[in-house]
């Protein structure tokens, strides 16, 4: 790695170790999840992006180490073989465990049938754990408690906090290791030509199981961080949403670079907090967000913050930056168009709304508070805001489109002339 | 005896409702190569449009447009969406079709809200036909029935008697000298798509009424049509309908079947210990029937990894 890379990995950590101090314990709270589903994101990239083994029940890896945790810290409480601090290890012990039995299955087929099978696998999963009511706790779910262990109470969430940073800085490093070792590299190849691993003479269904298992083992360290934070385990965990999430975050990040999962989970998940009281249609917008970045940036966050380094070695930052702006603005008129149709419609078709107007009869529709302001449903001034948005985003697409061919033909030619100078100085001498 | 025969005729006809929804996806992917993760998503739709249209065409008018409709939904998914993302291969599209299925849930929960909506079959249809034993059988079954089988019908004559249908399966077969021929392919493609969603949206519409329509409904279905995908084989018809059928009947019998492990267990003398275990042992079939399928398809991958009626890959 480059010395710029390994600064800002200590500016980061650093950032991550003073966090407790800088911020309210709401937030200190929001970035527990973060980094746990940081953490996720990244184990299921291993199978993901490394392995090109597209997983859509990763949630089962994860229940299955929140489960196996908070049976441990039952058994266990806090002393003994396995204290507290070490908890996540039950939770990485049963992820492996079920991901070798889960992997070996799903691992048959690729392709498409692999994400099918392990979408079929968690919903089995899923639909079995309400009756196992003593593995899984039916409906109610089963809880615990942090125990004091090696002199800490975690009672405080600052406390949860550093374990969980601990953990999953330790697991990144070893998931970072792992891409380094012949596993690692051999992982990859799964991706990109399993025809030639096995003509090379590997066995490819125990390679593929083998990245399975490892990817299931840090999602269930990920899980068991999940139960020690919030000292207690639902089925719910197993369901599909927590699966699709993580395809979502993953993606959204950006698969083809190591911490690009991270990112995007910790990204996805802070504005999923931030956003929470203020909107019932986030994951409509998340999901949004996804399509939209597999139809025009396929790369992910990650892979745009690269095109940006890439062209302004190429261009120039003062060529490129007027271009940014208006991007970033574009981006923004056009996502505040959306967010005020979503947001009008969602009043609008609500059930409170709909019950309001049926008491009412006769009135008319009542003006809806939004942003504060009222705005009536029936008038055209309402829905001409967000098109009027929607509009002037649009033109400045086509406006950045435009500087942008303007960009790549002026570097044509600054690079035609030069190369023609440099011919006609060869044929000099 | 009635029962069993009560519940065989009820999984009979869940399994051409499962059918109606994977033939389409089987036929798609047969085609493009494209897993349509949003394919139960256009069965939600059926049910939702009929269920919205029907205060102003009817229950009959609503059931003929709201599949018009989400074929042409299904149009606009493969020409502005999956044709812009061909060149990055098939899992892009795979994700692809995800996230479109998550935003149509989402749409769905945002216009009519996170609970089940109150669309119901037409009085004119709530009798019972015919007499089995004791228990009246409802006309509405038997009708969801007969819709599937007549799609089935004439989809396959359209396939196989037509002069369009030799050009779909030439598309289908080698798409590349279809086009050199003079063919519009990707105008066939986009026409199979279309007719793909519309049988999802018709079944969605004909099962919304009977069972329920909830935000839930594509992806409770959704892994069903996956699993019955599996283990029929992917891109065979004739599997999807051998696994649909085998799926719908196993589901509908299991749900009667009052054992668990540890009765199969008593038999070979270690019933005591299995009640004991407790656990999965003792476990009703009943209560787990919703998972009976997934067993089916480990099995299958097990012994058959290319499905029942599938090609060796």
């Amino acid at each position: 790695m480059k010395s710029s890379t390994w600064f800002a990995l200590a500016l980061g950590v650093g950032l991550l170790v003073a966090l407790p101090a800088l911020t309210t314990p709401s937030l200190l709270n929001a970035s527990i999840q973060m980094l746990i589903a940081a953490l996720f994101a990244c184990a299921f990239n291993v199978l993901c992006g490394q392995g090109g083994m597209l997983s859509f029940g990763h949630a089962a890896y994860f229940g299955v180490g929140t489960f196996a945790t908070v049976h441990a810290m039952n058994a266990f409480n806090g002393a003994g073989l396995v204290p507290t601090p070490l908890m996540p290890l039950a939770g990485a012990a049963a992820g492996l465990l079920v991901g070798i039995f889960a992997g070996w299955f799903a691992t048959k087929r690729t392709g498409t049938y692999f994400a099918m099978i392990t979408l079929a696998l968690a919903e089995l999963l899923h639909a079995l754990a309400p009756h196992l009511k003593g593995v899984f706790g039916g409906e109610a779910g089963i809880s615990t408690m942090r125990m004091p262990a090696w002199g800490f109470t975690f009672g405080s969430s600052t406390e949860v906090y550093y374990l969980t940073l601990a953990w999953v800085l330790l697991s990144l490093g070893l998931l970072y290791l792992y891409t380094l070792t012949p596993v690692g590299r051999l992982t990859l190849g799964l991706r990109e030509n399993t025809h030639r691993l096995r003509f090379l003479g590997y066995d490819v269904h125990r390679l593929n199981v083998t990245v399975f298992a490892i990817s299931a083992m840090f999602a269930g360290v990920a899980g068991g961080l999940q139960a020690l934070n919030t000292e207690s385990a639902n089925y719910v965990l197993l369901e599909g949403h927590v699966s699709a999430a993580v395809v979502l975050n993953s993606y959204i990040g950006g698969v083809s670079v190591f911490l690009g999962p991270a990112l995007g989970a910790s990204l996805m998940t802070f504005f999923g907090y931030a956003v929470s009281d203020l909107t019932r249609s986030w994951l409509l917008y998340q999901g949004i967000l996804f399509v939209l970045v597999m139809m025009f940036m396929p790369t992910g966050l990650t892979g745009f913050f690269r095109w940006i380094r890439v062209n302004r070695k190429a261009h120039g930052l003062t060529a490129l930056l007027p271009l940014l702006v208006a991007g970033v603005l574009a981006g923004a008129l056009l996502s505040a168009g959306t967010v005020f149709t979503v947001e009008m419609l969602q009043r609008f078709f609500s059930q409170d709304y709909r019950s309001m107007a049926a008491l009412h009869p006769g009135t008319g529709w009542a003006p809806i508070a939004l942003f504060g302001r009222d705005w009536l449903p029936t008038s055209v001034s309402t829905w001409a805001v967000p098109l009027g948005l929607c509009a002037a985003g649009g033109a400045l697409v086509y406006l950045v489109q435009r500087m942008w061919q303007a960009l790549v033909e002026r570097s044509e030619e600054m690079q035609a002339p030069s190369n023609a100078a440099a011919a006609a100085q060869g044929d000099a001498p | 005896m009635e029962n069993l025969l009560v519940s065989l005729l009820n999984g009979v006809i869940y399994g051409l409702l499962l059918f109606m929804v994977s033939a389409g996806l089987t036929l798609i992917f047969g085609m493009m190569g494209v897993l349509n993760f949003a394919h139960a998503s256009f069965y939600m739709l059926g049910a939702y449009f009929a269920y919205a249209l029907q205060g102003s065409l009817g229950f009959w008018g609503a059931l003929v447009a709201s599949p018009i409709l989400v074929g042409l939904v299904g149009v606009v998914v493969e020409k502005y969406f999956l044709r812009r993302v061909h060149h990055h291969g098939h899992a892009h599209e795979l994700l692809l079709t995800f996230g479109l299925s998550f935003i149509i849930a989402e749409l769905v929960k945002l216009f009519f809200g996170n609970f089940p909506v109150d669309y119901r079959i037409p009085a004119s249809m709530d009798f019972a036909l015919f007499r089995l034993g004791a228990s009246n059988y409802p006309a509405y079954r038997i009708l969801m029935g007969t819709v599937a089988v007549v799609m089935f019908v004439l989809v396959y004559l359209l396939l196989t008697r037509t002069r369009v249908g030799i050009v779909v399966r030439s598309a289908i077969y080698k798409p590349r000298m279809a086009e050199a021929l003079g063919h519009n392919v990707p105008l066939v493609f986009m026409g199979v798509f279309g007719v793909g969603a519309a049988l999802a949206g018709l079944a969605g519409a004909v099962a919304g009424a009977f069972y329920t329509t909830n935000p839930n409904m594509a992806l409770e279905l959704g892994v069903m049509v996956f699993v019955v995908v599996v283990v029929g084989g992917l891109g065979s018809m004739g599997g999807a309908m051998l696994a649909s059928l085998l799926i719908g009947v196993m589901t509908s019998l299991s749900v009667g079947v009052d054992y668990s492990l540890a009765d199969a267990l008593a038999w070979v003398g270690a019933g005591d210990w299995a009640q004991g275990v407790g656990g999965l042992l003792t476990l009703k079939l009943s209560s787990v029937a919703a998972t009976i399928p997934f067993a089916l398809m480990l099995l299958v991958l097990m012994v058959r990894p290319s499905g029942l009626m599938g090609d060796k890959n």
